[in-house]
């Protein structure tokens, strides 16, 4: 979704952002990595981290933008939970964007991959 | 008790927020489909159980999930067989497979259980993660209420993609014409509609908390949220990566 919303817009991202590269994050996204960072540290669950993450996400973007972030970060702790607990595979496996995005970050090292391939 | 009222927080929280938040809790205490309010309560005190479970973080960094013997840190009157699938969705969720709930149906656990239960997790999970991330103390749990779970399923609902039985692309009709009413739905739409209920409580948290239905068609900024869409994609797929997720 990231890379079609960039498409859409017309903006030049690095979506190996995705993968925690820094450098990337900051390519394209207003707080970029401010952003990348507090996500990270919400779904690795780091106290010390988040603290740290939480605290230059507020001094850089504002309050509302740790708001809303906050809730994006909550909501996809839930949807990946939903998705590998119930197994579901991506539902069409043959979209460029699709193909592009999994290759770009090797997505299939991933355990959940299987209910995919194998499905 | 009136609750999220988030006194203790030093950002504001939109009011969209907080009432998709008070209205997860008046559902959450309440019967359900597969569970009783005090089921569906002691479901949610074990998620707060596992994200410290000792268990669990063995369990974790062992090579297999299904080989090491222990027991969880626990506090409910659950099933054991409930009590680990609470514990896996929170903990280990990537390695979940089609065996693990199979075999959860020979100890008790039926498939429509597991859904519900799955939906009260993650509904409950990301709520407190939501307050986490703010560095906000949790909301305490709601009152249960009375009353037998319906045992509702829904006729149309079929296996043959994922786990458990889903709703076909064409099944929301009747009862569960509000499910994806446009006719458009996704995989991921479709994982909890065996419980009707939890796919709407998901769908309500979701609106507010990231986009709703209509909102996820649009690739720009949306009204009323700070941050624009690729700066929320960023943000789901780093959470997305960290956990692993193919999907």
């Amino acid at each position: 979704m990231l890379r079609v919303s960039a498409q859409t817009t017309g903006t030049e991202i690095d979506i190996l952002a995705v993968n925690g590269d820094l450098d990337a994050a900051g390519r394209g996204i207003e707080f970029g990595p401010e952003l990348m960072g507090f996500a990270e540290s919400v779904a690795t669950r780091s106290e010390a981290d988040l603290k740290l993450a939480r605290n230059q996400l507020l001094i850089a973007a504002g309050e509302s933008v740790l708001v809303d972030a906050a809730g994006v970060a909550a909501n996809f702790q839930r949807m990946v939970r939903i998705a590998d607990s119930m197994g579901i595979p991506i539902d069409n496996m043959e979209t460029e964007v699709g193909i592009e995005v999994r290759q770009a970050l090797a997505l299939s090292r991933f355990a959940s991959a299987q209910n995919t391939v194998s499905g | 008790m009136s609750h999220f009222n988030y006194t203790d927080s030093p950002y504001s929280i939109r009011e969209d927020i907080r009432e998709a938040h008070r209205f997860f809790w008046s559902r959450l205490g309440a019967p359900g489909c597969w569970w009783n309010g005090a089921q569906r309560l002691a479901i949610a005190a074990e998620v707060r159980l596992a994200t410290n479970c000792t268990f669990c973080a063995e369990r974790k960094s062992a090579l297999s999930p299904y080989t090491l013997a222990g027991e969880h840190d626990h506090g409910s009157g659950l099933s054991p067989a409930a009590i680990d699938a609470v514990h896996r969705i929170v903990t280990d969720q990537d390695r979940i497979t089609q065996s693990y709930v199979d075999r959860n149906v020979d100890q008790g656990l039926s498939k429509e259980a597991y859904v519900e239960l799955a939906g009260v997790v993650v509904s409950l999970f990301s709520i407190d993660e939501f307050h986490r991330a703010l560095g906000l103390a949790l909301e305490p749990l709601p009152q249960p209420s009375s009353g037998k779970a319906s045992l509702y399923r829904p006729s149309q609902a079929v296996s043959g993609t994922g786990f458990v039985p889903m709703l076909p692309p064409d099944g929301a009709t009747g009862s569960e014409a509000d499910l994806w009413p446009n006719g458009r739905t996704a995989n991921v739409l479709r994982a909890l509609s065996l419980v009707p209920d939890a796919l709407r409580d998901w769908m309500k948290l979701s609106s507010a908390q990231y986009l709703s239905m209509q909102g996820m068609a649009n690739f720009d900024r949306q009204e009323g949220r700070a941050i624009n869409r690729m700066q929320m994609e960023l943000i789901a797929g780093r959470v997305s990566s960290v956990n692993e997720c193919f999907y």
